[in-house]
Order: structure tokens, then C-alpha cells, then sequence
């Protein structure tokens, strides 16, 4: 009898179905991985099982008994632990505390924090999941942190784990320690359902797989038998031919357009965020940053577009410096779009208009004029230029965004993380975009987590770790273990 | 240590009470994630209801119990729409202090009878330490309001480190998905620490008018609802330094009623207490980084 | 938007009022003889103008919170700002005599000026040091009030009478009358005018715009190249000049003196609030809002006049739709993150 169950679910959001009739099955004991591109309805399958949305249609068996399930108290109270990709811990609480809460010892109606401490310890053994129980959760690594709530979920009695994504946030080598958990776990019993869109994750620690497209299963497999290609076809739905997104054009000669000179940028406290990094972009290629998450290319980025000072060092644009406040020069696409990007609750035709409001006469006209020809020029696929911009599909919303960049003359483009939450017809344009703007002459510098991404476009690739620049590959050398090996620090 | 020095410390805590009150109350809000603003309104509500009440039943320490809850129950007006509904809770409190301006200027005509201060000789007020056969330095010239607050103050700091419920309002108040995700709503937490406040300040506000004074004046919490406010940003939501912020304004508040008993204009009395905060918040805001301090806001 | 967020200006008021009547019910009020005299209080013979007089600081004050607003920053020391400015006005015209017309100019100048520093203050304050402008704007407001009431006691104070009270200004500063009662003075078509160019400026300039955009998401606006710190200082100045300017535009007109209290009694600054608040986010609607609540404001001293009962009932409606606006307000968002497409895992 399968530990878990789902059959049959549906669920809706307004017109979209983000599952269509879904069956899953997860074994007792096994890692199960749940794959599919961004908006597959992975994450919407998963909170169904772990009781965040009631399905539409459906339901769930737990050891052949139906749950009911109206939150996550119930699901968790079937022997299920859910691990989210963005972690649900209290920063401002120990270890101890954040592995009890909800589920706490006590004394006498009193907090028993030694009881707490000893379970800690207990369960860390048992599963060889080590933390300190009296650390405060803010000020541990992200890989410490990932396993306080496998601990939590564990200590709840959790039989399932649901991890979520938990790799986004680990270097290769944290990554590679959490299967091992992982392994050790199942061998106590315990199943795992890993949902993931990396594939040699799923290759490497798996035993069985499900692939979701549009809301539906596209293929399940024994990872013992199926093959890399096999997956990415469920997945995407044709073969994934090793496409020339961009023809790496002749390498770019000439002096740099954007000069970086041994920019440092302390942060708060500890160590600098960006140590004395130092290199240039030239006119006609694309620059790749990579690294894993907190590496300092935030910060780095932020000096290059002038919104940051850095405390050290100098960034040069054609020879001259980069405006503080922001340089007209720059076009810039930030990674958080209703952060940074966007005004959420402005108007299509408001957000479009940013930086360029000073141009020429202000109009309602000349704004609304100015957004419809951008809406056609870059195929932004909306109902009115007068709605908020959050009613746009994530690939619309980032299409306007980079059709506002790069309207004008810029010569320097700035792009962090373009197909973040972008569905792959819109990820295929927006690579085009970027080779584009490289073909037209613009410098790109291009910071993106996905691997493929910066293979696919970038004609060099920097590797930051820790703050600093550690190696510089070219296109051809940049294969996915030269890269890994870079960021993790372990120079190339 | 003279007299004339003792006395002020008395001064202190009697100019305090009230504020302590207020701010654990915020403090309570702040730490389940709502940022209360309605304190003034409520300690506000609070002074009017303990004096409707100890005169409606001719009992002082009634006149604090109607306070208590009748000022909980106010409380709502800030719980339901900011916690419930999710509206701006600034933008709540601000109608929420308005009405309670309203509520209590209206009613005192209405049920007293009387306009802009309402006193008699019939209204029962809380009875003095000294009053009960305990005639010390300091502590005599109390009311038992005005020791309870510091109490309430240990009292909660023990509550908030060492119990269940302590512990996941903390939970609650960091990373309110964290705790949703846990099975830990924390609507429920935010109600309840809401409705305390409110209690917190009915006790504050009885304290103000039966303690302090026996009198109901229109808008008689004069500000000590804000000064509460910005206690709870200097400490940090943490009850120990909160108590020293509000014993600070108590003492500058004592001091400045001093000074004007040695002929200083009462306007720059009624400023100081104002200007006091606004200087103590530059301060900190100064010396800890904005940083520290936008957290605690 | 929706139905809900499109009548909350007409929703909230007539909720709040249906509230308002519960109380008065409970506490033995008759509202057939409190509405009727409210009514007519506002707008009865005779009182019309005066209401129309009202009219001129509600407006002043709504711009006043409005302007800083529109960068979501709340000014909630319209009450210091205000009285700050009419004593500055009053000291001005009494101190500096001058030619006509340049009697009237200086002091206003020198009114919005007092306002505007005040109000000015807690820009860099939140941009420097974090201080929420809410916090800081509500604890200078008491100070000032206290400043303008200690020079009308003392240094600028009448002789001789014991009033707290300034002298009458010169004849020169007067503002001249429009109406046979002499409460209509160009301080109507001024303050009409300043909102005028206020709507303009808000949905008309690039200036206006990056206004908005700093309102709406400040780092969204900090990436755009937009100056947020220094937007934040000129709208907060702006907002505070203007409350000055109402203040001094009061003093000018009858009776011709600055009184102690007499700019701060009314609750100009919170009915204007009140105001702004009902406008849910729609500038063309400030000079309605206000108007409506003008009327329930003039109307509750005719009806305390009148039936007896406590103008202080049109505070609890102020109140009453302040919160029910904002939860009517959350509706629009709401129902903006539900729409397909805008969900996001």
C-alpha cells in the first residue's frame, strides 16, 4: 500500500487550472521526484497534499485512509512535513524553540527548553541532521537552516517530507550533504517526495519519478530506466535539441564599455560583500555572473547601475562614471519584479513609462501613446494598458519590464535573472531579446542562477564566491562541473 | 537622599503607570506582528470608562473592572479590521483614536452631564497605599495600579520566554506563514494580543483618572498613547527596556510639572513631554542604525 | 476596481452614519431631531456662508495631508502646522507694517513658510534615520500648538485685556470681504486655486507621476532614478506650507487676531483627514469629500445649538468611515491579486 496517495485533483484559480486530474502515488520508503518546468502545478500539487488549498476535485489517501484536510494542521497531524523552498523558520527564535513550536514540552505548563534541546540532539543523531540547539536561527547558514526544518518535520513525526525546490538555495556541496540525509532518512522508513526542475538531481538521488506538464502527469518513471532525454521530452513536450540559442557571434574585440575597478562593498557586518572585483564588458557580447545565491552579485550589480555606492573602487561607462541614483546609460532588469521592477499596483501604462517620464512633454496621451507602442513592439500580451500590471502573467510582466529597459539607447544592459517565474514560451523571447540587444551592439552583463541560461548565452561567464570573482570561463570551457566546482569555491 | 528627591520618584511612577500600561500593550501587538497605533484612543476610552463606571457603581475598583473590559471590547474596532480584514492598521487606528475622541466627548455630556471636565466630590477614585495603612516614602501616595505595571512588565517578559503560548505568539508575530504552515493561524494570536492592549490600557486609562486624578477630561490621555508608542520602538519590543523608555518619560515628566511649579510657562511644560520622546527617538535612532529601529516599527 | 471600492465615498459615510445613530439610540438621543437640526445647521439661512467659510480650512487641511500622502508618507501634524502659521501670520502683519496688498502677501508667505519647516522636519528624520513620519510629524504637532499659544499669551499677547488673544491686525492685512458678513474672503478661490493646480500637478506633470510612482513603491521609484528622499522633504514641506498658509489665510480674515485655540478647536485637520481617507486614492474627489464632510462638521454645531445635542457626534462619524473606508479600501486589492494570470505560486 503506498504511504501517500492523490487521486484525481483538480484545483482552479479563477479561468486557470493549475492541476488537471492528477494521480500520484508515493511508496513507503522511496524518494519520489515530482518534476516540471515553472508553472507545471507542482507547487499547487504539493499544497494540496500538505493541505494549503482544498482541491477542487479529489483527494488524498494516507495508508489507504482518506484525509480530511481543511489546513495543514490536519495534514500534519497524518504524518506529513512539508519542507518550503523558502524556509518557514523564525529567525528570531533557537533552534530548539523552532523545532518544538506548535508541538512543545512542557513541565508543569512551563516550557521544558531542556526537554526541548535533548529531542534536538536526539533526532540530529538518529538522522545525522546536526544543529545546535540554543543557536538563534537568523545567524546560521542556509544549509544549517534547511535542516532545523527537516528536523521540525521529523520531530512532528513526519513519515512523508515534502521538500520543495530544496536545492535553489545550496551550493553543490550543502546539496549533495542534503541527499545524503535524505538517503539516511528513507532508511528509517520515512518516504520523500523531492519536487525539483533540476534533472540531474532527480537522476542522482531519485528511485521513481512523476513528470507534470500543464497540470498534468506527462510521464512517470523508474529512475533506473529512464534517461535524461526521455524526462525533458515529458517535460517540455518535444526534444530538447542542443538548440544555438544565440550563436556566439564573432568574439567581441575593442576596448570595454563598462569598466569595474577593484569594487569593494562592505556590508553591515562581517566580511565584505564584494571584495576588490575588478573586469570589463565590451560592446557586442554577453557577460555571464554566476554563483550561488549571496555571493555578493546583488551588491555588485547594484554598484554597476549607479543605485549603490561602493565603499572602494570605480565603475566607468564609456570612460566616464556610472551616475549615482541611476544611469540613463543603463538599462537594468532586476531580479525582484514587484519589488524592484514594478510598481504592482500602477497601471500597465505607468510602469512602462519609468525613467523616461522626463524625456519629452508629460502627457495622459504622450504615456499612453508611448506604452501601446511598446506593448506591440515587444508582444506584451495584455488586456489594457489601464490595469495594474500584477494581473500580467509573470512572462508579460517581465516582457514590459524588459521592453522598458530596452526601448531607448542604452548601451549597457543589466539583466538579472530573466526567466525567473516566466513560462518557456516567453523564457524562448526573452533569450532572443538579450541575444538580440548583444547583436545590436549593447554590452550585456547577464546574472542568472540557471546554468543552462548562461551556456546558452553568455560568450564569458564569471564565477563569484564569496565576494569575490574566482574563475572566468568562455563559453566552450563553461561545462556544469567546471562551473560547480567555482562556486563552490574550489577555483577552476 | 533628601525628601524633596524621593518625591520625585514618586512623581515618576505615578506620571509612568499609565504609560506602562500602554506600552506593554503595544508591546504584546507588536510582538504578535500588528503595529497598534490606537493606544492613545484606547487609553483614552479607558480613563472615560473607569470614571463612567465608578460612578455608575459608586465602587473605584469596579469603575477599573468596567475599564478593563469595556476597553477590550473597543478594541475590537482595531482587532476586526486590521487583523480580520487585513486593513492598514496605521490607517485603522487613526480612525480608531478619532472616534474614541468622539465616543468620549459625546458620552460625557450625555451620561454625566457635563461638558469639557467631568469631577464630583461623589466619584469614588482608587485608594492610596498610604490610604490602606501602608503610609511609606514612595509607594505611599499609590495607587496598587501603580505597582502592578512593573509587575505585569516581569510578568510578561517571564510569559513570553518560558510558555507555550508565549512562545508562539513570538512564532506567530515573526514569520506569520512560518506559523500557518505549522498549523498555528495567527489571526487567533493577533486577535488576542490586540484585545490584551486593550485591556492593558483600559488599566492604564482607569490609573489616569482614578489614580492619578479623579476627574475625566476631554482628550485627557494627552498624547501618552503616542509616548507609549514610541517606548515600544526605543525598547524593542523587549518588556525590560520598554519599562526603562516609559520610566524616562515619566521622570521628564515629573520634572517638567516641577519646573513649572518654579514658574515656567505651562505650554512649555505641555511641550516637553513631546519633545523629550521625539529627542530620545532621534537618539536611538541615531546611535542603534535605522536598521534596528524600522524593525521594530 | 470594483463596485465596492468605486462607492466606498458614498458607502463609508452613510455606514458610519447608520453607526452613529446605534449610538445615539443607546444613549437616548432622538436622531428625527439631531438630523433635521444637523440639516439645517449646515446649510439653513445664515448659516450657509459659514459653512462655505468652513469649507476653506478643510480643503487647505486636505491638501495639506493629501500631498505628502500621494508619497505615502501620513503628515498627521496638520494641527501644529496650522496653528504655527497662523501666529506667524498674526506676528508678521503686526510687526512688519506694510503698503497694501504686500500686507496681506508678506504675512501668507511668512505663514506657509512656519508650516512648511515644521512639517519639513520629519523628512530627513525618516530618510536619515528611519523615524516613521507618522511618529514624528504627530509628536511635533503638540509643541507647535504649545509655541503658537505661549506667543499669543505672552510676547504677541493683547494689552490689557487678559485674553489670549494678539491685538487686531492692521487694517492693511485684512483680507477684504466678498460677502455681505465678511467670512467670504479670497481665501476660497486661493485655496480653491492651490487644489486646482495640486490635481494638475498629480495627474499631469512627470513630477507628479514620480510622485505617485515613490507612493505606490518606493524602491520601484528609487530604481527609476527618482530622488524618493528629496520628494519625500518637498511634498512633506509642501503639505506643511500649505496648513500654514490656511493658518494665516484664518488670522487674515474675521475676526482679524490670532485667538489661542480657536484654529486647533475645530478639528479641521482630522475632518480633513477623514476627507482625504474617503477619497479612497482618487485626487478629483478630495474637494467632494471634503465638502460633505465640511457639511457634517458646520452642521454638528448648529445641531448641538439647536436640539442640544453634542457636536461632538460628528467626530465618531469622522472616525466611523475613516475605518470603514479602510476596510472597504482592502477590497480592491483583493480582488486585483485574485484575478488569473496575477497568481503566483
Amino acid at each position: 500500500m503506498p504511504a501517500v496517495e492523490l487521486v484525481g485533483i483538480t484545483k482552479r484559480f479563477g479561468d486557470v487550472v493549475a492541476n488537471d486530474g492528477i494521480d500520484l502515488s508515493i511508496e513507503t520508503g522511496e524518494i519520489h521526484a515530482v518534476v516540471g518546468e515553472n508553472g507545471a502545478g507542482k507547487s499547487t500539487l504539493m499544497s494540496v497534499m500538505y493541505g494549503v488549498h482544498q482541491p477542487d476535485a479529489g483527494h488524498v489517501l494516507r495508508d489507504g485512509v482518506r484525509l480530511r484536510m481543511r489546513s495543514p494542521a490536519d495534514a500534519i497531524a497524518a504524518g506529513l512535513g512539508m519542507v518550503h523552498q523558502r524556509l518557514r523558520l523564525f529567525p528570531g527564535l533557537t533552534v530548539a524553540e523552532n523545532v518544538v513550536i506548535g508541538a512543545e514540552p512542557t513541565r508543569r505548563g512551563v516550557l521544558d527548553t531542556a526537554a526541548a534541546s535533548r529531542e534536538v540532539e536526539r533526532l540530529g543523531e538518529l538522522y545525522g541532521l546536526r544543529a545546535d540547539p540554543a543557536a538563534r536561527v537568523g545567524t546560521l547558514p542556509v544549509g544549517v537552516r534547511q535542516r532545523v526544518e527537516i528536523l521540525r518535520a521529523l520531530y512532528r513525526r513526519a513519515r512523508v517530507l515534502i521538500l520543495d525546490e530544496p536545492t535553489a538555495v545550496l551550493t553543490p556541496g550543502e546539496a549533495a550533504r542534503l541527499f545524503e540525509v535524505l538517503r539516511g532518512v528513507t532508511g528509517e522508513g520515512v518516504s520523500v517526495v523531492l519536487v525539483t526542475h533540476k534533472l540531474g538531481e532527480v537522476l542522482a538521488a531519485s528511485n521513481r519519478v512523476t513528470v507534470l506538464r500543464g497540470g498534468r502527469v506527462t510521464g512517470r518513471f523508474a529512475t533506473a530506466e529512464t534517461t535524461a532525454q526521455e524526462l525533458v521530452v515529458a517535460m517540455i513536450g518535444r526534444s530538447l535539441a542542443p538548440r544555438p540559442l544565440a550563436p556566439p557571434g564573432e568574439r567581441a574585440a575593442g576596448p570595454y564599455l563598462l569598466e569595474v575597478e577593484n569594487v569593494r562593498v562592505r556590508g553591515g557586518e562581517g566580511p565584505a560583500r564584494v571584495g576588490g572585483v575588478s573586469f570589463g564588458v565590451r560592446r557586442g557580447e554577453i557577460v555571464g555572473i554566476a554563483g550561488v545565491a549571496g555571493s555578493g552579485q546583488r551588491e555588485l550589480l547594484d554598484v554597476v547601475t549607479g543605485l549603490r555606492t561602493p565603499d572602494e573602487g570605480r565603475v566607468l561607462l564609456a570612460g566616464a562614471p556610472v551616475r549615482r541614483g541611476r544611469d540613463p546609460r543603463v538599462a537594468y532588469v532586476p531580479e525582484d519584479r514587484p519589488g524592484r521592477a514594478t510598481a504592482p499596483t500602477m497601471s500597465l501604462a505607468d510602469n512602462l513609462l519609468m525613467g523616461g517620464q522626463r524625456e519629452r512633454r508629460f502627457s495622459r496621451a504622450a504615456v499612453r501613446e508611448r506604452a501601446r507602442a511598446l506593448v506591440e513592439r515587444f508582444g506584451v500580451r495584455a488586456a489594457s494598458l489601464d490595469e495594474p500590471i500584477s494581473v500580467l502573467s509573470g512572462g508579460n510582466a517581465q516582457k514590459a519590464v524588459l521592453a522598458r529597459e530596452l526601448s531607448g539607447d542604452r548601451p549597457l544592459v543589466v539583466v538579472e535573472e530573466p526567466t525567473q517565474g516566466v513560462d518557456v514560451g516567453a523564457q524562448e523571447q526573452i533569450h532572443a531579446l538579450l541575444a538580440q540587444a548583444r547583436d545590436e551592439g549593447r554590452a550585456v552583463l547577464l546574472q542568472s542562477s540557471e546554468l543552462s541560461e548562461l551556456r546558452a548565452l553568455a560568450d564569458r561567464i564569471l564565477v563569484m564566491f564569496e565576494g569575490a570573482i574566482v574563475a572566468e570561463l568562455s563559453a566552450e570551457e563553461a561545462g556544469e562541473d567546471r562551473l560547480g566546482a567555482a562556486m563552490t569555491g574550489a577555483a577552476g | 537622599m533628601n525628601v524633596v528627591d524621593l518625591a520625585l520618584v514618586s512623581a515618576t511612577l505615578t506620571a509612568s503607570a499609565p504609560v506602562v500600561f500602554a506600552a506593554l500593550g503595544g508591546l504584546l501587538c507588536q510582538t504578535a506582528g500588528v503595529f497598534n497605533m490606537a493606544l492613545e484612543g484606547q487609553l483614552l476610552w479607558g480613563a472615560f470608562s473607569g470614571v463612567l463606571f465608578s460612578h455608575l457603581t459608586g465602587s473605584a475598583w469596579l469603575g477599573v473592572v468596567g475599564a478593563v473590559v469595556t476597553t477590550a471590547v473597543y478594541a475590537l474596532a482595531l482587532s476586526v479590521p486590521a487583523v480580520a480584514f487585513r486593513a492598514d492598521p496605521v490607517v485603522v487606528a487613526v480612525g480608531v483614536n478619532l472616534l474614541a475622541l468622539g465616543l468620549t466627548a459625546f458620552l460625557m455630556r450625555v451620561l454625566l452631564g457635563a461638558g469639557g471636565v467631568y469631577t464630583s466630590p461623589d466619584l469614588p477614585g482608587l485608594p492610596t497605599f498610604a490610604k490602606l495603612g501602608l503610609d511609606v516614602p514612595v509607594l505611599g501616595p499609590q495607587s496598587p495600579l501603580v505597582p502592578l505595571a512593573p509587575l505585569l512588565v516581569a510578568v510578561t517578559a517571564w510569559w513570553l520566554a518560558r510558555t507555550r503560548s508565549g512562545l508562539r505568539l513570538r512564532g506567530v508575530g515573526g514569520h506569520p506563514e512560518a506559523a500557518l504552515s505549522l498549523g498555528l493561524g495567527a489571526d487567533r494570536y493577533r486577535h488576542v494580543a490586540v484585545l490584551g492592549a486593550g485591556a492593558l490600557c483600559g488599566l492604564g486609562g482607569a490609573q489616569l483618572a482614578l489614580g492619578n486624578v479623579t476627574l475625566f477630561s476631554e482628550g485627557m490621555s494627552a498624547g501618552r498613547g503616542w509616548v507609549a508608542v514610541v517606548a515600544v520602538m526605543l525598547g524593542g519590543a523587549w518588556p525590560w527596556p520598554v519599562l526603562a523608555a516609559c520610566l524616562l518619560f515619566g521622570a521628564a515628566e515629573a520634572f517638567g510639572f516641577r519646573l513649572q511649579g518654579l514658574g515656567l510657562p505651562q505650554q512649555a511644560a505641555d511641550a516637553a513631554p513631546y519633545v523629550i520622546t521625539l529627542l530620545a527617538l532621534v537618539v536611538a535612532a541615531a546611535t542603534r542604525g535605522r536598521r534596528r529601529l524600522l524593525e521594530a516599527s | 476596481m470594483n463596485l465596492t471600492t468605486r462607492t466606498a465615498p458614498l458607502l463609508a459615510p452613510v455606514a458610519a452614519l447608520a453607526l452613529t445613530t446605534l449610538v445615539m439610540l443607546a444613549t437616548g438621543v432622538d436622531p428625527f431631531l439631531a438630523y433635521p437640526a444637523l440639516v439645517r445647521g449646515a446649510v439653513g439661512e445664515g448659516n450657509l456662508e459659514y459653512t462655505v467659510a468652513a469649507y476653506v480650512p478643510v480643503l487647505g487641511m486636505a491638501l495639506a495631508f493629501a500631498i505628502p500622502l500621494r508619497t505615502g508618507e501620513l503628515n498627521l501634524g496638520g494641527d501644529g502646522q496650522l496653528a504655527l502659521g497662523g501666529v506667524a501670520a498674526a506676528a508678521a502683519a503686526l510687526l512688519v507694517p506694510l503698503p497694501p496688498v504686500l500686507a496681506v502677501v508678506f504675512p501668507l508667505v511668512v505663514a506657509a513658510l512656519a508650516g512648511g519647516l515644521l512639517a519639513w522636519v520629519a523628512a530627513p528624520l525618516r530618510a536619515r534615520l528611519g523615524i516613521p513620519v507618522i511618529v514624528t510629524t504627530l509628536l511635533l504637532s503638540p509643541p507647535g500648538v504649545a509655541l503658537a499659544s505661549y506667543l499669543a499669551r505672552f510676547p504677541l499677547a493683547e494689552r490689557g485685556t487678559g485674553l489670549a488673544q494678539t491685538p487686531v491686525l492692521p487694517d492693511a492685512s485684512h483680507l477684504p470681504a466678498l460677502g455681505e458678513s465678511g467670512y467670504l474672503t479670497p481665501a476660497l478661490p486661493v485655496v480653491a486655486l492651490l487644489t486646482a493646480l495640486w490635481l494638475y500637478a498629480d495627474a499631469g506633470t512627470a513630477l507628479g507621476y514620480e510622485i505617485r510612482a515613490t507612493g505606490a513603491n518606493r524602491e520601484f521609484a528609487r530604481y527609476g532614478g527618482v530622488g524618493v528622499a528629496r520628494l519625500g522633504a518637498v511634498t512633506l514641506a509642501t503639505g506643511g506650507a500649505v496648513a500654514g498658509l490656511v493658518g494665516g489665510l484664518v488670522v487674515l480674515g474675521p475676526p482679524y487676531r490670532f485667538v489661542d485655540g480657536a484654529l486647533v478647536a475645530p478639528g479641521y485637520t482630522f475632518t480633513a483627514i477623514a476627507a482625504v481617507l474617503l477619497a479612497t486614492g482618487r485626487p478629483v474627489l478630495v474637494p467632494f469629500t471634503s465638502a460633505l464632510l465640511t457639511v457634517l462638521q458646520a452642521g454638528g454645531q448648529g445641531m448641538e445649538r439647536e436640539a442640544g445635542v453634542p457636536s461632538q457626534l460628528t467626530q465618531i462619524v469622522q472616525g466611523l468611515i475613516i475605518v470603514i473606508v479602510a476596510v472597504l479600501a482592502l477590497a480592491r486589492r483583493r480582488t486585483a491579486k485574485k484575478r488569473p494570470g496575477g497568481v503566483t505560486p
